[in-house]
């Protein structure tokens, strides 16, 4: 299946990563009437990160609602509200915050089609601010994607331009199951071509971003513009790196990294969860046991967040995640047969 | 606190038929027949996991419904088989869920503790303390959102009331004046430990007030009296006045779940309880104001037994799933 | 009828349970309600409420004792009721000792480990998994191969400049000119034994694969990838070719016949069929011969519909004998050179390691192809079958030219690809999945 965006309106503009995304809810709010917006601060004060903005003026208080400070209690309203007929987009004002939601993220939405047998469905989604760079230290900067895509039942996305980041909120929103959205923090303010109109990104598809033979770089969110960048200066060597945007975490597209890998030999995961247990885990794994297995020519590397919680120096909280020069180096090694 | 009434005729008396009263008690007499049998059943081990009773609390499940209609919603706990049975729910499809069989309310995937019937406004019994609390809320806010007349009852325990999701889910249904009842059965105990120990106010009703909507606290044992609180709260959500708090006060005969040991109360206390068999005292209410005589109730506590038994031999003979299914429902089926 | 009292369920994981102490003795009376018995567990001990009123007997378990969930201990009787003989009629064997407890968790399976390669001496060797694969494929021993990566390990350049050095004497020091006929004398012996055959399981009706002059099976991969899942796979390599013995051929004719025994071996039933090249000139025999076990004929740049063809490229890939000479060759086979990457024509020589079948594949190829003509004609072949039949060209073909595609009648759906060669299958593997599929699903 074709992995690109498709595009019903040819039209195409520069837009930033947060506008992207209050251009998919405006699209939504407009079409269909069952979708509500819920979240700290969300309304007049236009959201954190300012993604929201003025939706509140275009659709009034019914539609965007400001939730107390209540996470728990909040996504369990959108959970109640998505069983019962609504289409509710929650935002957690950091993914951090998600934490004191587990309970009805995991226990509930998660899990309501399948202990009812399939009598229910709960289509909520749940998007968040995540990712470190901002100097928000250890509570305010987490990469929560693995604890999320350890749960059947959930679908958890993670667009890294803002093509994606708009096609991924409408394709969540058009999923009957609940879809969990980390939008990484250091992406807002990124511009780049949007097409106007209604489209969706498919989950569970990633896609190359740039071919190579050389070296697979399977890389999420903002770390695919660190591999990006590093290919481009590893080419210059002569040493063509192929990179993934893996989007969905779960569900992992397994063929694209699978073919990917089976054509190189050497496969980097850069990811910003921590290393251990990490979605490069998951998937370092599978292509171990996979048919890829035979055409690896090199151990499977992975670079992943540190063993730490985030810091707040500027420079230990840089050294806390994978850089550029970090996926440069690694890649290169790999390339040339060093590791 | 109960309202005085002029003809000293319990409330639920005046309020319905006598068709309406006597669907009423068979459904108390089912609730209680259900549980008996699904305990033997489960001390047979015929039942997986476990279970927990609600003997002796029949009256605040039905009373609190009597008002409901399919398209009103209940969110219900892990004590919630009377809640189910009270919205109308089929005995047989409950113990095929009991029993793990493919023809139960949940295709045996959820057990005792997740039944539910979406279609006729059961949003399920819930295995989190206070899960259920913001869920309806939600749905109430789905109703008000969408413009549909419906109300959503929210049952829960002494032990959720201490919950964050309780006061989360009361100030926001208090805030945005959503179409919500919460219904809270104050059986003295959480799992071990009493309400009186576990709770800062005397009475669960006090902390409504804490978020502007009315509170009280009635006789969870006496069918008349949660009929009228009920009857007030719901009246007041559907003229879009908002949520209000009803504290039934009552008792569970059986432990917490079935390996209770029941170390935690007393035997006196436990006896106390029974001798006001909520079942009983309506029964007798019934035939006293002449709603009943004598043979029609015991027509009634038949009809029910006989429901029971059928709906235990119907589990009985059901398929169970196939165990390479393991993995159905977890997503919608994608279209082919 | 006395009321049962059984052993009850009290615990989530419970199978049996251990009678504690009696409270009641046997003959006394006891109120519903009461306690009975207590059962000792893991928790705390559980006291068993009496399910009746009445008197007590046949007790048939002593404290101490293990005995089933739901399984009878005692028996009340109601006041005035006859106490007969235990209405447990055969004596229920106890059990011994309290069952462990379930295991709470499945015991995570260790992958088991990657059997290392085939080769006896690899035991301390390393060496990633496809410089292993490569080596087993050529027939090379691990431990003949320096590693140059990190602590020796032996890595996939290492194993390729090993099949290199291993054919020394054949490299050819000028570029190859096209020859029609082999120069050298013959130096290979006829094998016996049946082609070579393999499979890909699936369901429905299977398809047949025939590859082309100087191909093999292999070369079917990116088609087999595009192509769904479970659709079932015979892939047969022509003699001297692939992993099929070595065969000495006089003709076409006399290739089709060793095709059909092959067909008739492995078609069990009616099959689809799918020829390139050469292998859709034999493919077409088949059909012809074999009409009633073919139900699809799929054809790609199919050979003898005309009498051109690039003679001298078939030959200078049937003769090369290193990745240099081989490699001009076979940019002749897609539309442009660039089609052909270094490393495709690296697998390509290591499949053609074999000097014997390269002389018996020169030879074949003088047979069917003498002075770069098409020996044989099956245009009328063509005009004969029924079944339905597809054809797909590509317009660049430098081997075969698609104009031979006009010979076929009009029943047969033809499709010429534009900026393709005489390798549609690898060139536009998924155009050629999409027809060949709509057409096998007819």
């Amino acid at each position: 299946m074709n992995a690109q965006v498709q595009i019903t309106d040819a039209q195409v503009r520069e837009l930033s990563y947060a506008e992207a995304i209050r251009e998919a809810m405006a699209i939504a709010l407009e079409s269909d009437p069952a979708v509500v917006l819920m979240g700290e601060d969300i309304g007049t004060y236009g959201g954190a990160f300012q993604v929201t903005g003025d939706l509140i003026d275009r659709f009034g208080p019914d539609r965007v609602m400001d939730t107390p400070i209540s996470e728990l209690g909040g996504a369990g309203v959108a959970v109640g509200a998505a069983l019962t007929g609504l289409k509710p987009i929650f935002e957690f004002q950091f993914s951090d915050f998600a934490a004191l939601a587990m309970e009805q993220i995991v226990n509930q939405a998660a899990k309501l089609r399948y202990m009812l047998g399939g009598e229910a469905e709960v289509p909520v989604v749940f998007r968040m601010p995540s990712g470190s760079g901002t100097g928000a230290a250890a509570q305010h900067s987490q990469s929560f994607e693995a604890w999320f895509g350890h749960v059947p039942g959930l679908k958890v996305v993670q667009p890294s331009t803002p093509a994606e980041a708009k096609g991924l909120l409408l394709a969540a929103l058009a999923d009957p199951d609940p879809v969990v959205i980390f939008e990484h923090k250091l992406l807002y303010k990124m511009k780049g071509p949007v097409p106007a109109g209604h489209y969706t990104t498919p989950i569970g598809k990633a896609a190359v971003v740039r071919k190579g033979e050389h070296v697979t770089i399977v890389a999420s969110a903002i770390m695919v513009h660190r591999a990006l960048e590093a290919a481009a200066k590893l080419a210059a060597e002569g040493i063509e790196a192929e990179v993934i945007d893996l989007r969905t975490v779960r569900p992992l597209d397994r063929e694209t990294i699978i073919a990917s890998v089976k054509k190189t030999g050497k496969l980097l995961c850069a990811y910003e969860g921590v290393r251990t247990l990490g979605v490069g885990a998951e998937i370092s794994a599978l292509v171990a046991e996979s048919e890829a297995f035979d055409y690896l020519d090199a151990p499977i590397q992975r670079l992943g967040g540190a063993e730490a919680p985030i810091p707040y120096n500027p420079d230990l909280e840089r050294a806390a995640v994978p850089q550029t020069p970090d996926i440069e180096r690694v890649a290169r090694q790999l390339a040339k047969g060093e590791v | 606190m109960m309202r005085d009434n002029q003809e000293n005729t319990p409330f639920a008396l005046r309020q319905f038929t006598p068709a309406q009263l006597r669907e009423a008690l068979r459904k108390m007499y089912l609730i209680r027949l259900f549980e008996e049998g699904a305990e033997e059943s489960y001390m047979r081990g015929l039942i997986h996991g476990t279970m927990h009773l609600s003997i002796g609390q029949e009256a605040s499940a039905v009373a609190t419904c009597m008002e409901l209609t399919d398209a009103d919603k209940i969110t219900s706990t892990h004590r919630g088989h009377g809640h189910c049975i009270a919205k109308g729910a089929d005995v047989g499809r409950m113990f095929a869920e009991f029993f793990g069989k493919e023809t139960g309310y949940c295709h045996g995937r959820g057990g005792s503790m997740h039944i539910a019937d979406v279609k006729t406004g059961n949003l399920g019994a819930n295995g989190i303390v206070g899960g259920g609390l913001p869920i309806a809320v939600g749905a109430a806010l789905t109703a008000k959102r969408l413009g549909r007349d419906e109300v959503t009852v929210c049952f829960f325990g002494d032990g959720a009331n201490n919950e964050g999701a309780f006061h989360e889910a009361l100030n926001m249904a208090a805030i945005w004046k959503l179409p919500v009842i919460f219904v809270c059965e104050n059986n003295k105990y959480g799992m071990s430990t009493s309400a009186a120990y576990a709770t800062a106010v005397k009475n669960i009703a006090d902390r409504a007030v804490a978020y502007s909507m009315p509170g009280v606290t009635v006789d969870g044992n006496d069918f008349s009296a949660v009929a009228e609180a009920l009857h007030d709260a719901i009246a007041r959500a559907r003229a879009g006045e908002g949520p209000s708090l009803v504290e039934n006060l009552t008792y569970r005969w059986r432990g917490h779940s079935k390996s209770d040991r029941n170390r935690y109360r007393t035997k006196d206390e436990i006896e106390e309880w029974m001798s006001r068999d909520p079942i009983a005292r309506f029964r007798t209410e019934l035939i006293a104001h002449g709603i009943l005589d004598e043979a029609e109730a015991e027509a009634v506590e038949a009809e029910a037994k006989a429901a029971v038994a059928e709906g235990i031999e119907f589990a009985r003979q059901s398929p169970s799933p196939a165990i390479t299914d393991v993995t159905k429902f977890v997503h919608a089926e994608e279209a082919a | 009828m006395p009321v049962e009292v059984i052993m009850p369920k009290v615990d989530m994981d419970m199978a049996t349970g251990k009678l504690a102490v009696w409270h009641v003795a046997e003959g006394e009376t006891v109120k519903k309600g009461a306690a009975l018995f207590d059962i000792e567990t893991d928790k705390a001990a559980m006291e068993v409420e009496a399910p009746a009123t009445g008197r007590l007997h046949h007790i048939l378990a002593a404290p101490g004792e293990t005995v089933a969930v739901g399984k009878p201990v005692a028996f009340i009787y109601a006041e005035g009721e006859a106490v007969g003989t235990s209405p447990v009629a055969v004596e229920e064997p106890k059990v011994e000792a309290p069952a462990p407890a379930p295991v709470a968790a499945p015991v995570a399976v260790a992958a088991p480990a990657p059997a290392p390669a085939a080769v006896p001496d690899s035991a301390d060797l390393r060496a990633t998994p496809v410089a292993r694969r490569l080596a087993r494929e050529a027939g090379l021993a691990l431990a003949a191969i320096a590693g140059t990566g990190p602590r020796g390990r032996i890595q996939r350049a290492d194993v390729e400049a090993a099949v290199v050095r291993a054919k020394p004497a054949l490299v050819a020091e000028a570029p190859v000119a096209p020859v029609a006929t082999p120069a050298a004398p013959i130096t290979w012996e006829p094998q016996p034994g049946d082609l070579n055959v393999t499979t890909r399981k699936g369901s429905g009706v299977p398809l047949v694969m025939i590859h082309g002059f100087a191909a093999d099976s292999y070369g079917w991969r990116p088609l087999e990838d595009a192509l769904p899942k479970d659709q079932a796979l015979i892939r047969i390599d022509l003699p001297s070719h692939g992993r099929s013995p070595l065969k000495r051929v006089g003709g076409f004719a006399e290739l089709a016949k060793l095709m059909v025994q092959v067909f008739d071996r492995v078609a069990e039933g009616p099959v689809h069929v799918l020829g390139h090249s050469l292998g859709g000139g034999l493919a077409l025999a088949l059909a012809d011969i074999r009409p009633r076990q073919v139900r699809t004929l799929s054809l790609i740049a199919p050979a003898g519909l005309g009498p051109e063809i690039d003679g001298a490229a078939l030959n200078g890939i049937a003769r090369a004998a290193s990745v240099d000479s081989l490699a001009p060759w076979l940019k002749r086979l897609t539309a442009r050179p660039e089609g052909i990457s270094h490393d495709f024509a690296k697998a390509a020589m290591l499949a053609r390691l074999d000097p014997g079948l390269r002389e018996a594949q020169q030879e074949l190829g003088a047979v069917l192809f003498p002075d770069g003509v098409q020996a044989f004609d099956l245009t009328a072949a063509l005009g004969r079958i029924a079944m339905p039949t597809l054809m797909i060209w590509g317009r660049d073909d430098h081997i075969l030219p698609w104009r031979q595609a006009l010979a076929a009648p009009g029943e047969v759906a033809l499709h010429l690809l534009r900026g393709v060669g005489h390798v549609p299958q690898m060139e536009d593997p998924a155009t050629v999945a999409a027809l060949l599929g709509r057409h096998l699903r007819g």
